[in-house]
């Protein structure tokens, strides 16, 4: 691989639970290049969520080292690389949509006219340009999950980690998202580098690059799937017979012992 | 209180439905009609169960003579109206309780800033805080009066000391708690921006603690003019509920209706006290209508 982002070399992650130690993580080692579209995909506890955030420095790993554009974790933090989606979409309810995508531009100290005018192209780019002065409650599901992206994006992180975004959503809403995020993600100049963690297989191959299959007890990477499909991707591409081929060979790694 | 002046209060007119509109007469009508219904069925109550048990005028007074003593002059017919004193007592305790409802919110909300960053403080602190509200305010108020007195203090400090003594407590306990409340996805957000520690209080902690911090105000209102007027109680005090009811009680058997008057001046009060902060967190907490953190 010529250049590497995110750089994971033998890492492990032990909890202290009260039933004992618990290895969330074993022995992980992965390369992620700059620009890559990278999934995760695994069952519950295969620690999958981990992995995501030892990239953020949310977590600190148990042994083995985690650098981020050749920085620690910490470092990488500190200078505001990653933006982050969760699940829920952890929105500040007092304060108006435009506000929540203000709300890291306020953290990073950019200046109040910048930052109206950052939040209000990138509600555009979400779809949500009208509304920016309603409040979270106003809105549904899937458009919260756009506010959310948007503030994930609004500071330009190199990294985007995303853990589960669409996960609370319907199918039918779950793939125009995907839509949504790669029209997001492709039409940018210089592509951001995207962790994305998820359960569902089409998901993980519609969007990805490449799938990181992992499996639990003690979480670990099985093996990795490359996405070969064409990109912009569209409608065609989630009916063409190689997206199917991909999906069935992330399956069956899921289920090989 | 000062801290709430940094929080975001943005207008609560929005494009999606706002509040629903209903005439104002009607909606003025439909908060204040059960109260007073309560009322004629508390009066109701009185009366009838002074005629059914034929209770004599000396344990309870007919309401109307409750009414024409608060009409009646003192002194025999040349000072104020009863009225008046009233609520010119209410008026001076209700400046108390505000006093001491201030002093003691500053206190209680500071307390509650400093444990929520040290578990130490808390431990050390906590039981302190606890044990100061398991003695009676009754055994407290006189120390303090006669304590400030000796200082030369003037006479409403002791009084709004003693205010601030009830009022701390539910504030710092309820604050405490909503500055815990945070949800740790929202905790990740702050810490992948890199927040200081200013910034996660201000912008995340404070506003998710407010609707914690009004309902411990709420209950600190109505305690801090409970503080007032027994502050009052102590020998040397001027005005206020509390020597409207001392008076009362000790003229009790020539005029039994003063007394249900100072009553009715302390329920005027804490009613008032509320109102003003029921006022006040509507102007600054939004609704909590939020599916999420």
């Amino acid at each position: 691989m010529a250049e590497t982002i995110i750089a994971f070399d033998r890492v492990s992650k032990v909890y202290q639970s009260a039933a004992g130690p618990v290895t969330a993580l074993q022995d992980v080692t992965l390369s992620v290049a700059p620009g890559e579209f990278i999934s995760l995909i695994g069952p519950s506890g295969c620690g999958k969520s981990t992995l995501m955030r030892l990239i953020g420095d949310l977590e600190q790993p148990t042994s083995g080292t985690v650098r981020v554009r050749e920085k620690t974790p910490e470092q990488a933090r500190k200078d505001r690389d990653y933006g982050i989606v969760f699940q829920a979409p952890v929105l500040y309810d007092w304060r108006t949509v435009r506000k929540n995508v203000e709300l890291p531009l306020e953290i990073m100290g950019v200046a109040p006219q910048e930052r109206r005018e950052r939040a209000a192209a990138l509600l555009r780019r979400v779809g949500l340009g009208d509304f920016g002065e309603a409040y979270p409650y106003q809105l549904s599901g899937g458009m919260q999950q756009r506010v959310s992206i948007a503030r994930a994006l609004s500071f330009n992180p190199a990294i985007i980690l995303m853990d589960e975004p669409f996960g609370a959503l319907d199918e039918i809403t779950r793939e125009r998202m995907q839509d949504e995020l790669l029209g997001i993600w492709g039409g940018a100049e210089q592509r951001t580098t995207v962790i994305f963690v998820t359960h569902s297989i089409p998901e993980a191959v519609f969007l990805s690059d490449r799938v990181v299959v992992m499996s639990p007890r003690p979480g670990r990477i099985k093996r990795t799937v490359t996405v070969d499909l064409p990109r912009p991707r569209t409608f065609e591409t989630r009916e063409s017979p190689r997206f199917f081929e991909l999906v069935t060979e992330v399956r069956e790694s899921l289920r090989e012992g | 209180m000062a801290d709430d002046a940094a929080l975001p209060t943005e207008s609560h007119t929005s494009p999606l439905g706002g509040p629903r509109t209903q005439p104002v007469i009607l909606r003025a009508l439909r908060r204040i009609l059960p109260p007073l219904c309560v009322v004629a069925a508390l009066l109701a109550i009185w009366e009838g169960s002074k005629l059914a048990l034929a209770i004599p005028d000396q344990k309870l007074p007919h309401i109307a003579a409750v009414v024409e003593v608060l009409f009646s002059r003192s002194r025999g017919g040349s000072g104020p109206l009863l009225l008046t004193q009233m609520l010119l007592n209410a008026w001076a305790t209700f400046r108390v309780a505000l006093g001491g409802f201030a002093l003691g919110g500053v206190l209680g909300f500071g307390l509650a800033a400093l444990f929520a960053r040290s578990r130490l403080l808390e431990r050390g602190l906590m039981p302190y805080v606890i044990g100061s509200q398991t003695v009676p305010i009754l055994a407290i108020a006189p120390m303090v009066v006669v304590g400030l007195g000796r200082l030369d203090a003037p006479d409403w400090a002791a009084k709004m000391v003693v205010a601030a003594y009830l009022t701390f407590f539910p504030v710092t306990i309820g604050t405490l708690r909503g500055l815990r409340a945070v949800p740790p996805a929202a905790l990740d957000l702050m810490r992948s921006y890199a927040a200081r520690e200013r910034d996660i209080f201000l912008k995340l902690r404070l506003p998710v603690a407010l609707p914690y911090l009004f309902t411990s105000l709420k209950v600190a209102a109505t305690a801090s003019v409970i503080g007032a007027i027994v502050a009052e109680l102590p020998a040397g005090a001027r005005e206020g509920v509390g020597v409207m009811i001392l008076n009362a009680a000790q003229f009790y058997n020539s005029r039994p209706p003063a007394l249900y008057a100072a009553i009715l001046a302390a329920g005027l009060v804490g009613v008032a006290f509320y109102g003003l902060v029921a006022l006040a967190e509507r102007m600054l907490v939004r609704a909590p209508r939020s599916n999420d953190g």
